[in-house]
């Protein structure tokens, strides 16, 4: 229900985009080299959309990829970032520093050293997502939830891993936000890496129809990438509300472990 | 168990002013004692010192290095991931499991078991959570406001059944109910709204430490009730 109200907003807003166009072209009288009429879109579409359909799923594809190595990667330097000892402070200071240089700025440098395959677009989908996850994550696992650690505390039962499982738990929702938000995020940095230098993918397709000055092409493109980001942003808040359901009804307490 | 401060000097990060500058205080379990004050006079500060919640800037907080200090306060809340029944199981040592049934059913606590921490009323969080306190080996319990949210006929009967419980047990009893504390308290620790830079800022009186199955004159509960309200208030001519 989620995905096909999703679905029905990004095509509504992309209607009206087209529409708007259209409308453009006729008032201005817009030749159909700039802007292409409908006919056309459609004959591009009948021609391209199988081929464009499994460039955006590449694209999707690595994207996740990308996504998920972003989000292992900002746990594992966040449990080190959240700790009140030097590594803890270093990690904090280096990336607070570290986000705040365009990551885009450094592609170039990573085709020339990696080339213009897969590990490339793979890396610079992750860099683009992985520091905002990385400065939530460690804001969240730094933060004490005191009024729920403070009886584990001062009984002594107090450990990382239940330290973790409270502010998780406690933050689920705002982790599921950075997450989802992340996750258009990634789609970006693998969509700018493919037009940037790599040879697949959409990002790719756009290049090429931009070298032709192919509107049509372009618009295929576009509507593809929409309907996948929708997709895959659904598909992760679907997972978050899984996540969530389990967790609240669980019957089993991460103490009990210990 | 004794507890002693000696020239305590507290200043929270930022303050101008010192919560507390040269305090001596103690007091000697076992039995049921309180700490009384009006709002910001530093009851939950000298709390957490005594608990280790926080470090003096100064001075020293004297007792036996093998007892152990606890300290509760009413905004705690359990991981939402469990029961009711399935967190307080599994925080119960298992010595400790026919204690923990008495207090469920002594404590009304029974029939929420099964509920959800969050979908509890004020009231009923504040028991569950003395409750999850009591089974853990403790020589004083400080208990800062837990039962704010109790209505006074279940609290009164929450504190005799403690009374008769534990009586080996030290309790520092943190409340704003001069009524409550004059009935119940062995002595009243009260934090007078004076000059943080006196040593003798908290005063000591007599509270008629009520046991259960009697019931204290009302009169003198008055009378005790007064000399609380005084000391607090800082006219109270007799400190100890």
């Amino acid at each position: 229900m989620k995905t096909l109200k999703r679905l029905f907003q990004f095509i509504s807003i992309y209607a009206t985009a087209l529409g708007l166009l259209w409308s453009a072209k006729i008032i201005y009288g817009f030749s159909d080299y700039l802007i292409p009429p409908p006919l056309e879109v459609l004959q591009v579409t009948i021609q391209n959309g199988p081929h464009y359909v499994k460039a955006v799923l590449n694209t999707l594809a690595v994207a996740i990829a990308g996504h998920m190595f972003a989000i292992i990667l900002a746990t594992a330097v966040g449990l080190v970032g959240r700790l009140n000892t030097w590594p803890g402070n270093l990690t904090r200071t280096a990336a607070y520093n570290l986000q705040a240089y365009p990551i885009v700025a450094v592609a170039p440098i990573i085709f020339l050293f990696l080339g213009d395959g897969l590990i490339s677009r793979l890396l610079i989908a992750a860099m683009i997502c992985y520091f905002p996850l990385l400065l939530s994550f460690i804001g969240i696992l730094a933060k004490p939830v005191e009024e729920v650690e403070h009886f584990f505390r001062i009984t002594g039962r107090i450990n990382w891993r239940l330290e973790l499982s409270i502010r998780t738990f406690e933050n689920l929702d705002k982790i599921i936000t950075v997450i989802v938000g992340s996750g258009t995020m990634a789609l970006v940095g693998t969509i700018i890496a493919e037009f940037l230098a790599a040879t697949n993918g959409i990002g790719y397709i756009i290049r090429k129809a931009l070298y032709q000055s192919n509107l049509a092409k372009i618009l295929i493109a576009l509507f593809l990438i929409g309907l996948c980001s929708s997709m895959y942003l659904t598909f992760i808040e679907t997972i978050g509300a899984w996540i969530k359901t389990r967790l609240y009804g669980t019957r089993s307490s991460p103490y009990k472990q210990i | 168990m004794q507890i002693a401060c000696r020239n305590l000097h507290y200043t929270y990060p930022g303050a101008d002013f010192p919560v507390f500058s040269n305090l001596d205080w103690s007091i000697e379990g076992p039995g049921f004692f309180s700490l009384f004050g009006l709002s910001g006079t530093g009851k939950s500060t000298l709390a957490k010192l005594i608990s280790g919640e926080l470090s003096p800037g100064q001075g020293e907080i004297n007792y036996p290095k093998t007892r152990r200090i606890l300290y509760t306060h009413n905004t705690e809340r359990i991981p939402g991931w469990d029961t009711v029944g399935e967190h307080l199981r599994s925080v119960t040592p298992t010595s400790k499991t026919s204690l923990l049934n008495h207090i469920l059913k002594d404590y009304g606590i029974r029939t929420y078991m099964e509920s959800r921490f969050s979908g509890l009323s004020m009231g009923q969080k504040n028991r569950i959570n003395l409750a999850r306190y009591l089974v853990q080996e403790f020589d004083l319990l400080i208990a800062d406001e837990v039962l704010a949210n109790v209505d006074e006929p279940t609290r009164n009967q929450i504190i005799e059944r403690l009374k008769t419980l534990f009586p080996q047990k030290t309790f520092l009893y943190i409340s704003h109910n001069a009524l409550e504390v004059a009935r119940f308290s062995r002595t009243i620790h009260v934090l007078s709204h004076e000059s943080t830079a006196s040593a003798n800022r908290i005063h000591k009186t007599d509270g008629l430490d009520q046991e259960e199955g009697t019931e204290a004159p009302e009169e003198l509960v008055q009378e005790r009730v007064y000399a609380i309200l005084r000391s607090a208030a800082g006219t109270n001519e007799s400190r100890l």
